[in-house]
């Protein structure tokens, strides 16, 4: 029973970190309607940043990381907006065309990683060494500072939603972009700053993620698929189904992890989206399940 | 004052629009006229930046703004108020109205426009904390406006303000409009058919297939026989 709630805060805590790559992917398609291909090629580029900041220069001062390398993601997503998504707005077969350009990106980014970092997996040491007793609980440090961190990230992007005039353009552009013209949002602008907060998530998940998990040039195709099934699951474009859905499918993983091992996760998480989907074909929390 | 000069604006190869031009002086109130799909909504959609036209000249307050994009006409004050209504449908009925003030010129007389805006329609105040999904029409419609005003315009295009509400609203509506003119904006109404609003215009336009069919006075609109019967529906 001790190790259930074990794997099950595990579970919790690898949800958490879930929800901030997942919610990044999902408010790039519900603000922007980019289905974004390279989202797990700039996981990757968040893991390899880390690690080359990590021990290369901060001297595993990971506090200095993500002072470092959340800021270049942000910029990297900004750019990538610009250079490539921006010029193909005015195209009638936006989606598609994005689409296919992302995954041309995708491509470039991975065989970057590949040419500077060569093939040979890496990993990333861990931030914290040893372990904390709660309450008859066995929680090591390493655990609880990735829920630390992730739940932080997780508090300022709801306030940021929320509260703030950029977070509410943000959801009137998602709701009804020809309404937000009408009020005076800059579409563009608000486009492109939703792509840098997508991009700076999924490295946030890149770091927090890559101490669990061997990183390869092209591991972030694994994430891409994870956070395709959790955003499914949740509703395309839902923010809340996206959380229900990082935290189900976490647990999970945790679950499966531990009963059968890792191979399983997978088919595990197909199989619950399978029935999700059967219940609810828009996802959790997804637009028709809401109207209808 | 706003100035249109011949524009043409289509959809794809369908012109929707064909060389119309006209214009409302400061402070006035303009109504166009017509049958449901000639041309008016896509009319105010280009004047106000949400089309582009593909020739023709737009002006306000004498600069040139066919062209710019749609959050730069309403910092300059041009703002739509659409028949679509186009709410953000998950927010409350505050969101709505506070993001109607998005623009810099509106941020620093938020409080006191949406005092005006709870003065006009008390009851978007009471509902102030309702998702705008949960809206009756008549109410989606008042907030539709109320966050048009919000935008501290000075040139207002109303599209079918009274379209789908009790007739009782509709008197309502259209009283506030008259009021808005008061307070020295310049208002750009559609409406498919009416009587009472046309009595308060300074100018009537009718527009069918895309064309300006009519132009004149209030006066001269109604001594107009044709105008009379297929427009006004006065016999």
């Amino acid at each position: 029973m001790r190790e259930f709630i074990e794997v099950l805060i595990t579970g919790f805590t690898i949800g958490i970190v879930y929800f901030l790559v997942a919610v990044g992917f999902t408010l790039c398609y519900g603000v922007g309607r980019v289905l974004n291909y390279a989202y797990g090629s700039f996981f990757t580029w968040g893991a390899y940043l880390a690690w080359v900041i990590a021990v290369g220069y901060a001297s595993l001062n990971y506090f200095l990381v993500f002072i470092v390398v959340l800021p270049i993601m942000f910029l990297m997503g900004l750019a990538v907006d610009q250079v490539i998504i921006r010029p193909l707005r005015s195209r009638p077969e936006f989606e598609f065309s994005v689409l296919l350009a992302t995954l041309g990106l995708a491509v470039f980014l991975d065989n970057l990683v590949l040419v500077i970092f060569g093939p040979r997996t890496k990993s990333l040491p861990a931030f914290l060494e040893g372990s904390v007793k709660i309450g008859g609980f066995t929680i090591s440090w390493q655990l609880l500072a990735m829920f630390a961190f992730a739940l932080v990230v997780a508090v300022v992007l709801f306030v940021f939603m929320a509260k703030t005039r950029t977070g509410m353009s943000m959801r009137a552009v998602a709701q009804d972009p020809v309404g937000a013209r009408i009020v005076g949002i800059p579409l563009y602008r608000v486009f492109a700053i939703t792509f840098g907060i997508s991009t700076l998530l999924c490295g946030a998940g890149g770091i927090l993620l890559a101490p669990r998990f061997f990183m390869t040039p092209l591991g972030g195709w694994t994430f891409l698929v994870k956070a395709l099934i959790i955003v499914i699951a949740g509703g395309l474009g839902s923010i809340k189904g996206t959380l229900y859905a990082s935290f189900i499918l976490g647990i999970l993983e945790a679950i499966v992890g531990w009963k059968l091992g890792l191979l399983w996760v997978m088919p595990f998480w197909f199989l619950v989206l399978f029935v999700i989907l059967l219940v609810r074909p828009a996802g959790l929390f997804g637009a028709t399940a809401r109207k209808g | 004052m706003l100035e249109v000069e011949s524009i043409n604006t289509f959809y794809g190869e369908y012109q929707a629009i064909h060389d119309v031009s006209l214009r409302v002086e400061s402070g006035a109130l303009v109504s166009i006229f017509g049958p449901n799909g000639h041309g008016k909504s896509t009319l105010l959609k280009t004047i106000c930046g949400l089309m582009k036209p593909a020739s023709g000249i737009v002006r306000f307050e004498g600069q040139e703004i066919q062209g710019l994009p749609s959050h730069r006409l309403v910092e300059m004050g041009v703002v739509l108020i659409s028949e679509e209504r186009h709410l953000f449908p998950e927010m409350t009925v505050m969101e709505n109205l506070r993001l109607g003030a998005y623009n810099k010129n509106a941020r620093g007389k938020e409080a006191e426009n949406l005092e005006l805006v709870f003065g006009m329609f008390p009851r978007l105040k009471e509902f102030a904390k309702k998702t705008a999904l949960t809206l009756s029409g008549g109410e989606a419609r008042m907030l539709a406006i109320g966050r048009g005003l919000m935008s501290n315009a000075g040139f207002l295009a109303i599209d079918e303000p009274s379209f789908g509400l009790a007739p009782i609203l509709r008197t309502q509506v259209f009283e506030q409009i008259v009021a808005l003119r008061e307070r020295g904006l310049s208002i750009l109404l559609v409406e498919q058919t009416t009587g009472d609003i046309a009595e308060q215009s300074d100018y009537i336009y009718l527009l069918e297939d895309g064309r300006i069919a009519f132009s004149g006075s209030k006066d001269e609109a109604l001594r107009d026989d044709a105008v009379r019967k297929v427009f006004l529906g006065i016999t």
